[in-house]
């Protein structure tokens, strides 16, 4: 049961992931990417994640992929703006890439021995445990990404800022 | 006498220094002062410490000048200190010697031009780099100096940089003295890797008991540093730069082919020569490249009309005799000559610029003739150098070259027809010496209207220096007359402390009935005279002569002509294909299969608005698809690695 | 429940980290003209977390900290220093620069220090997490610093262009720590090295690419072939500082962050030939292109990609003597490079002026003190003897012997006499040629200057002393081992 469950999520991801990628209007490649964020949280689920199935929903699902729609509506592009690569050949050599990095990572998977039947530790999906490798193991990390957040908004200011004085 | 050594170099240094900082702030007779000054004071330290090394036991003459250490890591360290023993000695006397006549020349010389500051810190900053470079006692201070010669080279031959074949010709001599260098570095890197040291001295001690004689390593090691000699010092295949150096001042000239730079190679087999003696083949290999090297330049001196390029082509030609000598194991003998080549090759390029300077600039012989009694004398000064590298008996050429080729021929490295080898250049070398004599100063005047009216002679300041340097020329050989004429010599044994000469040489000498050395002797000069007497013939006698033969063998004079079209050759096959291979990689992988891989860059570029450009160039992509490719090749690699 | 912290350790991280939010406070309160105040602060935060590196050297007892996130031991003190020193002489080279260019931008600051900061946070890491944060950190204000000159379209687009290949390898080095995860169950390092040597069942082919995944993530931000391809245009199109900036420290960050994954594959995997292509090719590629390069910058940006290639070298000799002399190297191309830079903004007084190596025709005689600091660091960059270049060089090659890499030591040298032959056209147009027009009058900057003198008398000393520096360099190395 749970296998079946997780093939059927794992097919909406990826269907949908490609979707995004080869839809030419880019409202409709955004909805697809909420779909795949969507399919991700089943998955966390399933591992027993349930938190961070929660904020996969709130934050990618909810918050930035609304932020994405508006930032589409606003600039209202025009198809030739955000139009396709024409030059089939090149699209095509990235793709037979793309399909032999799929190859050899497959090779690379596949040499991995199985355990199969190990029991998902569904108690550190939970807020608490969470929280508390966050504030121990992993505070440092914790840290650095605030002051990385905070790195970003400023850099974002800076870039955005309108120019004063000349 | 520690302190004295230590002070060799630095007094040029200062000189640099304080010319290169005040530059044109300085009045000229206050540059002149400290320029000669700090050269003359270097001459004096080593004269001192050469009286000093005289008065010691001869297996000790050892002086060490200790500065501090340089590099210390781990079982590594080099240090800048000095090691002042009779070769040393012999190359700071005839450095800083013929260094300080040349720069009390150069201010008759340079006096109207308008980088004289610029040219008199390059000048004490090249003898600075020289002193150096002799006075080592590691490998690696060696090639400081071996390097800073080099820069200086290049500054000075370009110093009339407004000039395109000036600056061209700084920076072929730079670049082709790079390939040498590159030998030089690995060989030091090689050598320090079996020896564990760069210490000059402890290399002689180990490298007998730590080397197999004639084995692999100690030959890599030896043409390593033979690479470095043959850029350094203009032999076959690098010897393209030191035609062209002519672009230069002439004193720079006279500088870089008497005294400085080209002996640097010399000096350093030499120097190494306990590592020479252990491999046979690189010997060989460097006899074989000197005389082949001194027959060739020699041929090639015969058909040029520049006066500085036949004596261009002279010094690559002397300069193999020496590694000649060096190869066969007489080491001394290719010091000896190193020593005497300095006097009468540093008085011929003086006395060309002489000519040069009476004639407002101008090179070309065929525009010169009868000058012998208006410039009486620089005639005189030329004449005696000519009849001394010719090797005229009794003059100093003759000594250090007899002793060439009788070692050439008797030496348990030597052989007869290296010996051969020597005597046609001995032919040629008159030949072409005597040409060039007839030429600038004898026949009729055809110095052009224009040159006529400034014709003069040169002022005192560079004709005395010219005068010492004749008197050397005449005189200098005897320090090393040799047994055969009743000499002691006194040179040889001076230098046998420090020069591993190879048994063979002393042993298989005496093997040789003494008459042979008689014959031999005669052999050459009869060989110098039939040149000059051919020379005569055909350029005071018969002046048409030397066209007619000229038309006759059209092909082979303009083989000759043209140098053996050697520079052709290598513009043809290095420096065009490296250029188009650069070319190749920006122009077609980098800007065509990358930047623009499939889009068409320029059509694309120019049609695109300025909005556009900056969010679409097509870049991005390709980029992306460049590192994409790498990714996969490296995971293939492992899925290789792992199958 | 939670141990007391070992805050010593990262104290110098802190010292950045709090001067770069003073400067952001400072400057809301600061009026357009006294921004420069700014620049002092920073320059006294440096020199603060300079001294504590300098203190840290000698810290006893226990050297790591957040459950072994991070550590204090020479390797990583030996590169903040690395790190202090780069952006100290880039602030002085920026000042004047920033004044004059974008003056209302007190933020230039901050995002400096911020991406010092995350330098640091690389140096020092025990754990994959923690490298990558400490990646993304350093990167993302360099992606706004090279931006920062709005005004020009060519610092935006290197920005985006930067960015953009920024984001795409950081996904490489995710995945790849992803991979290490999955054989061990952790990306602490110093567990996985003990899982290793206690013989846990793993898969070498698995962790074998997922390290190399995140060495090419690192690798992009060295610039390693075929990695490379954003410098030329990011150089170029960046602002002259903060290219003096992006050139020196990060790569030296990604390097000492391959230095730590090294100790997670040297037991897996030998990647020996892999390093071996990447020197040979990395260096070979940037000496070639940077031969026809006129645009001063853009052959700066290629002598860089061929430095790294020399680092290669090292890393390829491995052991002690490699990465010593990495370390040292990254300290002597550190100095040069940004001193080599700080004449570049000295001379482009006007952006796009003075920007090809044909402008700099005359500047021999026009301006001689800055013309022969230029020639020094031009030698020094292609390694001539009596500079800190040669030293270098001669480490990593000499190593490279002593190591058995004979041919890489040949192709090696073989690059560096090529790349004598670009350095040298800079020397060649300042003295050899007549300028084509007349030349400007540059005011000199003093706080320009103080960077110039610093890294001049660096380089001088370097190369005539190098001993204490190797010595640091070696202990550097005895403890990554």
């Amino acid at each position: 049961m749970a296998n079946v469950i997780f093939y059927i999520l794992a097919v909406i991801a990826l269907t949908s992931a490609l979707m995004v990628v080869t839809r030419k209007n880019a409202v409709t490649s955004a909805v697809y990417l909420i779909v795949t964020m969507c399919a991700i949280a089943g998955l966390f689920v399933q591992l027993g994640a349930v938190f961070i199935a929660a904020l996969q929903i709130i934050i990618y699902a909810g918050a930035i992929m609304v932020l994405f729609l508006f930032v589409i509506m606003l600039l209202n592009l025009r198809k030739d703006e955000f139009g396709f690569d024409t030059r089939v050949f090149q699209r095509l050599f990235a793709g037979l890439l793309g399909i032999v990095l799929l190859v050899q990572l497959i090779m690379v998977v596949s040499r991995l021995p199985v355990v199969a039947g190990q029991p998902v530790d569904t108690e550190m999906g939970r807020v608490a445990p969470l929280a508390t490798k966050f504030f121990t193991q992993y505070l440092y990390p914790f840290e650095i990404i605030s002051v990385l957040l905070l790195a970003a908004i400023i850099g974002a200011v800076v870039i955005a800022k309108k120019k004063m004085g000349k | 006498m520690e302190m004295i050594v230590k002070l060799i170099p630095v007094f040029p240094l200062f000189g640099f220094l304080i010319i290169g900082l005040t530059n044109k702030k300085m009045p000229k007779q206050v540059v002149n002062i400290i320029a000669c000054g700090s050269v003359f004071l270097s001459f004096v330290a080593g004269t001192i410490a050469f009286f000093s090394l005289l008065g010691m036991p001869s297996n000790s003459r050892f002086i060490t000048g200790f500065w501090f250490d340089w590099i210390i890591a781990g079982s590594f360290s080099s240090s800048v200190s000095f090691m002042f023993d009779p070769l040393a000695a012999v190359m700071v006397l005839v450095v800083s010697g013929v260094s300080f006549i040349i720069h009390v020349y150069s201010i008759g010389y340079m006096a109207h031009d308008g980088g004289y500051w610029r040219y008199f810190s390059f000048l004490n900053l090249f003898v600075f780099s020289m002193l150096l470079l002799v006075l080592a006692d590691n490998v690696l201070l060696l090639f400081v100096g071996w390097e800073g010669v080099g820069l200086c080279s290049y500054l000075l031959i370009g110093f009339w940089f407004h000039k395109k074949s000036a600056s061209d010709a700084g920076k072929k001599a730079f670049i082709v003295n790079r390939i040498g260098d590159f030998g030089f570095l690995l060989g030091i890197m090689l050598l320090f890797w079996t020896l564990g040291s760069t210490n000059i001295k402890e290399i002689s001690h180990l490298a007998p008991e730590m080397l197999v004689a004639g084995g692999g390593l100690v030959t890599a090691i030896t043409l390593l540093f033979l690479v470095g000699a043959v850029g350094k010092s203009a032999q076959i295949p690098l010897y393209v730069w030191l035609p062209d150096a002519m672009e230069g001042p002439t004193p720079v000239s006279a500088l870089i082919h008497a005294a400085t730079m080209v002996t640097a190679g010399v000096y350093m087999i030499a120097r190494l020569s306990a590592l020479y003696v252990l491999a046979p083949t690189s010997m060989a290999i460097v006899a074989i490249v000197g005389g082949f090297t001194a027959l060739y330049a020699a041929t090639i001196g015969l058909a040029q009309n520049d006066i500085k390029r036949v004596l261009a082509y002279s010094t690559i030609s002397q300069i193999g005799y020496m590694f000649l000598a060096c190869g066969v194991g007489a080491f001394s003998a290719g010091i000896f000559h190193l020593t005497t080549h300095a006097f009468f090759k540093a008085l011929l390029f003086m006395g060309a610029g002489s000519v040069i300077h009476a004639l407002s600039g101008e090179q070309d012989m065929r525009y010169m003739g009868g000058l012998k009694n208006r410039l009486p004398f620089t005639y005189k000064a030329f004449l005696i150098a000519t009849l001394s590298i010719s090797g005229i008996p009794l003059l100093a050429g003759f000594f250090s070259k007899d002793e060439i080729l009788w070692k050439a021929y008797s030496s348990g490295h030597g052989h007869p027809l290296l010996w051969i080898l020597g005597l046609i250049t001995a032919i040629l070398t008159a030949f072409y010496m005597f040409r060039l004599l007839y030429l600038t100063f004898h026949g009729k005047s055809n110095v052009t209207a224009e040159a006529e009216k400034h014709l003069h002679e040169s002022p005192p300041v560079m004709l005395i220096p010219l005068y010492i340097l004749a008197f050397l020329s005449i005189f200098g050989g005897y320090i090393g007359l040799p047994h055969a004429l009743g000499g002691g010599a006194w040179f040889e044994n001076f230098l046998m402390p420090v020069i591993a000469e190879s048994a063979h040489v002393i042993e298989t000498g005496s093997h040789h009935a003494p008459s042979l050395e008689y014959i031999l002797m005669l052999a050459s000069v009869v060989a110098v005279l039939l040149g000059i007497v051919v020379a005569y013939n055909f350029y005071i006698k018969n002046p048409e002569k030397p066209k007619q033969l000229a038309q006759r063998f059209a092909g082979c004079y303009r083989l000759i002509f043209n140098k053996y079209y050697i520079d052709e050759v290598y513009d043809y096959l290095i420096v065009k294909p490296l250029y188009i291979l650069s070319l190749i990689f920006w122009k077609i992988f980098d800007v065509r299969v990358i930047d623009g891989f499939v889009n068409r860059l320029a059509k694309f570029f120019g049609s695109m608005s300025e909005r556009f450009r900056i969010l679409q160039t097509g870049f991005v992509r390709n980029y992306a698809l460049v590192f994409f490719i790498g990714v996969i090749i490296l995971v293939g690699y492992l899925c290789y690695i792992f199958r | 429940m939670m141990p007391p912290i070992n805050w010593p350790v990262i104290y110098p991280e802190l010292a950045i980290c709090i001067t770069a939010f003073i400067v952001l406070i400072v400057d809301l309160f600061l009026p357009g003209r006294h921004k420069w105040v700014l620049s002092l602060i920073s320059i006294f935060g440096v020199l603060v977390a300079l001294q504590i590196v300098f203190m840290n050297f000698g810290l006893k007892g226990d050297t790591k900290a957040f459950f072994g996130m991070v550590v204090s031991d020479a390797t990583g003190l030996y590169f903040k220093t690395i790190f202090c020193i780069g952006t100290l002489l880039a602030i002085f080279v920026s000042i004047t620069y920033q004044r004059r260019e974008f003056p209302e931008v007190g933020e230039f600051y901050t995002l400096m220090l911020l991406s010092t900061f995350g330098m640091m946070i690389m140096a020092s890491a025990l754990d994959l997490i923690t490298i990558f944060l400490g990646l993304e950190m350093m990167s993302i204000p360099l992606y706004v610093l090279a931006g920062i000159y709005r005004g020009r379209y060519r610092s935006r687009e290197a920005a985006l262009k930067y960015f953009l290949l920024g984001a795409f390898a950081s996904g490489f080095l995710l995945y790849g720590i992803a991979l290490i995860y999955g054989a061990f169950g952790t990306t602490n390092i110093t567990r996985i090295v003990e899982l290793i040597a206690d013989g846990k069942p793993y898969s070498p082919f698995f962790v074998g690419v997922g390290s190399v995944l995140v060495l090419i993530g690192l690798a992009f931000k060295a610039g390693v072939v075929p990695f490379h391809m954003w410098i030329p245009d990011v150089y170029e199109g960046a602002p002259a500082p903060v290219t003096a900036f992006m050139s020196a420290g990060p790569k030296a960050a990604a390097i000492v962050a391959i230095l730590r994954i090294f100790v997670i594959t040297t037991p897996v995997i030998d990647l020996t030939w892999v390093f071996w292509v990447l020197a040979v090719v990395t260096m070979t590629w940037g000496n070639i292109l940077a031969i026809n390069q006129n645009n001063i910058k853009r052959m700066l940006a290629y002598s860089s990609i061929a430095h790294v290639g020399y680092l290669l070298v090292a890393i390829t000799v491995g052991g002690e003597e490699g990465v010593s002399s990495a370390a040292f190297y990254l300290l002597v191309y550190t100095i040069m490079n940004i001193g080599a830079f700080a004449i570049v903004v000295l001379f482009a007084e006007r952006e796009e002026f003075y920007e090809n190596i044909s402008d700099y025709a005359g500047f021999g005689s026009r301006f001689p003190f800055a013309a022969i600091t230029m020639t020094i660091f031009m030698a020094s960059l292609g390694g001539i003897p009596g500079t800190a270049g040669f030293v270098g060089k001669f480490m990593i090659f000499s190593g490279a012997i002593n190591h058995g890499f004979y041919w890489l030591a040949v192709i090696g040298v073989l690059n560096s006499l090529v790349s004598i032959y670009y350095y040298l056209r800079v020397v060649v147009a300042m003295y050899m040629r007549q300028p084509q027009t007349r030349l400007v009058d540059i005011a000199i900057s003093p706080s320009l200057m103080i960077a110039i003198i610093i890294t001049l008398l660096l380089v001088i000393q370097i190369g005539i002393f190098p001993d204490n520096w190797l010595s640091l360099a070696k202990q550097a190395a005895s403890l990554a081992f």
